[in-house]
């Protein structure tokens, strides 16, 4: 601050002298008009261009001494004195340019006439009979002494002027030679008022960002505004998502990187292993829950979405959380939102690219928009319409103009939404089991459409059974579940199901895995709807994988490679299979993070290079498998190869087979 | 101020590469709200606001003069300034100005 003061302090001295200055030229203007007024002569005040040659002869004459003016026509009609002195010339080189040269031109402070202008007469005198009618300095002979200079001169330097009239009158601004001047110049008038000029400019605009720089001073703000500023809520949001650019263009490529420079090779990325390529977990909000559900974003591909459980040791904190994940964004999430109640599934709506999905524990669909904040813009009422059971699973079928949204909860009962009418479902049905032994009811922990139905749908349940059910009545079948067909195979609860997805050039859409709590996965052939049965049947697998030392919890096909699919178990491996290759063991078996168990698996939508892994640990782990997601031509027919092999190789331990099955196989 | 700002910030600045950010409201003259790190304090970091401010100046004066006054104009966004030893990242708002002065590995 003293610094500021101090250059205050300057620019005012600055500005006393500009005024000073200022007022001095205005002065001398004044005087000069009035001698201009008395002013015979016209002549011509404009001084002639000359250049540097002009200069040096005009140097030369000078030093040839007073008589060697030769022809200079200073004679005139009697009012110039005869003189054979020096012209001042250089002078007038130096008004033109008035930085590069201040010669200081002869001067006679003996001026006795009272004719004032002294303008310099052109060196070129090839006319110098005509320049009687130019004004010619006028020297007396006694001129003591003449003298030249042809060193440029910062014109900052405030020079001594003197007039040839008013010998005494200073006009100084800043003198710092003016003890080195001890002879007397003569300048032409013009040529004072030229250089000041450009003086005066020059230290108008010195002051002109002297001022400047005071105001665009960086200034301190007192602490009652600073407090004030802090509590606005637009400075929150500020922060918030400038940061999350920051983090953003932190991660992101380093473009002025150069390759010629070599870093030490150590990476070897040798034919395609399973990598992880980052893991989402924050502090704020995920520790110490687990995460229920994984789902990858339609429309970007670096998003991704899971749903959290209750975090037991801090109560007051919602209950459920749902993340959403984007890739270039590693420290926090890119959304937050809570519920009241642990989200148990979650979903990115297909058709809509801000709107969220997610079945919680109390039974409620709730629906988040990522342009609102945390708390879901829609929900299902808590009523018997709806669910009221833990909702596992749920799914969006249909088309961009006319899509549903399906879920189903452990009590049995299957609704249809509409996505803006959440206030009562569009229909509700009750799956039950009439010819089961036990219990009508159907605990439903899984349930998967495949790729090209709305209205059939297979339900995997606690006891360890999968059913089909119908949505509506359908040509030979009725609505609610298929009694007759049972998918039976798994001795403990059904964890995951998935259809293989529609994508080649060979249909395996009736294929579907399963996974269970008894450490298996296994692959079943869907029985066909159009003959529905009428009696009660068991379906058997086409085959069982039994890799796996601990529950399975979920299993995915890949999207893009018809062979491959992915498992996740609870002792925290990640199991990529290729049935192309090996149907006994998986081509890769990752351990994931610390051991926990891993609760779901997504393929991401786009090109399945990525699978995100959602654990019990709280933390989402991205892992990318490289070239082993892309099938070759023969993919397809391998499979159905394999496929067909699986089924008639019954006599393996693995393979069940089954007269059913075995007429099945044979389309 | 409300933890959760207190929480992002700290976050921001703890961040490994990070050596500092410096929050600024505008208005004239440019006004420091929030600093961390020891590259942007006292006089040293006065200098980088008054930079930072006329640097944004500049290029929303220069994008004013290129879009007139026809349509809305465009407006700077982010700023990313990398030189030999760090990364400057700026990014303007219509009240605020954070800067994060980073070292990109």
């Amino acid at each position: 601050m003293s610094s500021t003061a101090e250059r205050r302090q300057q620019i005012e001295a600055k500005r006393a002298k500009l005024a000073e200055l200022r007022k001095a030229r205005a002065d001398r203007q004044k005087s000069d008009s009035d001698r201009k007024s008395s002013e015979t002569s016209a002549g011509s005040f404009t001084p002639k261009n000359n250049d540097v040659d002009d200069l040096l002869s005009s140097i030369l004459r000078e030093s040839r001494g007073p008589g060697a003016t030769a022809g200079n026509g200073y004679l005139d009609s009697g009012e110039l004195t005869p003189s054979s002195s020096m012209p001042g010339t250089p002078s007038m080189g130096t008004s033109l340019l008035p930085s590069s040269l201040s010669g200081r031109a002869s001067r006679n402070s003996d001026f006795a006439s009272s004719i004032g202008t002294t303008l310099a007469p052109s060196i070129n005198s090839a006319t110098d009979n005509v320049m009687a009618r130019e004004m010619v300095p006028r020297f007396l002979p006694d001129l003591i002494d003449i003298e030249q200079e042809l060193f440029e001169l910062p014109t900052k330097k405030e020079r001594v002027i003197y007039n040839k009239e008013v010998q005494t009158m200073e006009i100084e601004v800043e003198t710092p030679n003016h003890e080195a001047e001890t002879l007397q110049r003569g300048v032409s008038e013009v040529d004072i008022e030229a250089l000041q000029a450009a003086r005066d400019r020059e230290l108008e605009e010195e002051s002109v960002q002297l001022d400047k720089e005071i105001e665009e001073e960086i200034r301190e703000i007192p602490p009652e505004e600073l407090a004030s500023i802090l509590a606005a809520p637009e400075l929150l949001e500020f922060v918030d998502s400038t940061t999350k650019m920051f983090y953003r263009a932190i991660h992101d490529y380093d473009p002025t990187r150069d390759y010629r420079v070599g870093t030490e090779a150590g990476s070897d990325e040798s034919e395609g292993r399973v990598k992880r390529v980052c893991e989402f977990f924050d502090e704020r909000y995920t520790k110490n829950r687990s995460i229920t559900d994984v789902d990858w974003s339609p429309q970007y591909p670096e998003l991704s979405v899971a749903s959290y459980n209750k975090n037991a040791a801090a109560l007051n904190e919602p209950d459920g959380i749902v993340a959403v994940w984007n890739l270039h964004l590693l420290e926090r999430p890119e959304f937050v939102f809570h519920s009241q109640s642990d989200v148990l599934s979650v979903t990115f709506s297909p058709f809509h690219s801000n709107l969220v999905f997610g079945g919680t524990y109390s039974g409620q669909i709730l629906l988040w928009d990522n342009r609102s904040k945390h708390l879901p813009v829609l929900k299902t009422p808590l009523s018997a319409s709806g669910h009221t059971h833990p909702v596992y699973s749920m799914q969006m079928v249909g088309t961009q103009n006319a899509h549903n949204l399906i879920t189903s909860s452990t009590d049995g009962t299957v609704c249809s939404w509409l996505v803006d009418m959440l206030a009562q479902p569009q229909e509700t049905q009750e799956l039950i089991h009439a010819g089961h032994n036990k219990t009508g009811e159907v605990a439903i922990t899984i349930m998967d459409f495949p790729d090209n139905e709305t209205t059939a749908f297979w339900v995997g349940t606690e006891e360890g059974n999968v059913y089909q059910a119908n949505r509506y009545d359908r040509a030979g079948a009725k609505a609610g579940l298929n009694q007759y067909d049972v998918y039976k195979a798994h001795a403990g609860p059904v964890m995951g199901l998935h259809f293989h997805p529609t994508s080649g050039s060979v249909d395996f859409s009736d294929l579907f895995l399963t996974s269970s709590v008894d450490w298996t996965v296994k692959l079943w052939r869907a029985k066909s709807l159009a003959k529905p049965s009428t009696t009660p049947h068991v379906i058997s697998p086409l085959y069982s994988f039994d890799e796996s030392d601990d529950p399975v919890y979920d299993v995915k096909w890949h999207p893009t490679h018809p062979a491959v699919f992915g498992a996740v178990d609870g002792s925290g491996k990640f199991d990529l299979w290729n049935l192309n290759m090996d149907t006994e063991v998986p081509v890769v078996q990752t351990g994931v993070g610390t051991g926990r168990a891993l609760n779901k698996l997504q393929w991401d939508k786009k090109d399945g290079r990525r699978a995100a892994i959602g654990g019990s640990d709280g933390k989402l782990y991205i892992y990318d498998i490289g070239d082993m997601a892309i099938p070759r031509e023969s993919e397809w027919s391998d499979l159905q190869k394999t496929v067909s092999g699986m089924v008639s190789g019954g006599a393996q331990t693995n393979g069940l087979v089954d007269g059913d099955v075995r007429s099945i196989a044979g389309r | 101020m409300t933890p959760e700002l207190e929480q992002t910030l700290a976050l921001l600045s703890s961040h490994r590469s990070v050596l500092g950010y410096m929050l600024l409201s505008r208005g004239h003259p440019v006004s420091i709200i929030r600093h961390t790190g020891g590259v942007f304090d006292g006089e040293h970091g006065k200098k980088y606001a008054g930079v930072i401010a006329r640097i944004v100046e500049t290029v929303q004066s220069g994008l004013e003069e290129i879009n007139g006054s026809e349509n809305e104009g465009d407006d700077v966004k982010f700023l990313r300034i990398r030189t030999k030893r760090h990364e400057l990242m700026i990014s303007p708002d219509g009240r605020y100005l954070l800067a994060v002065l980073h070292e990109p590995s």
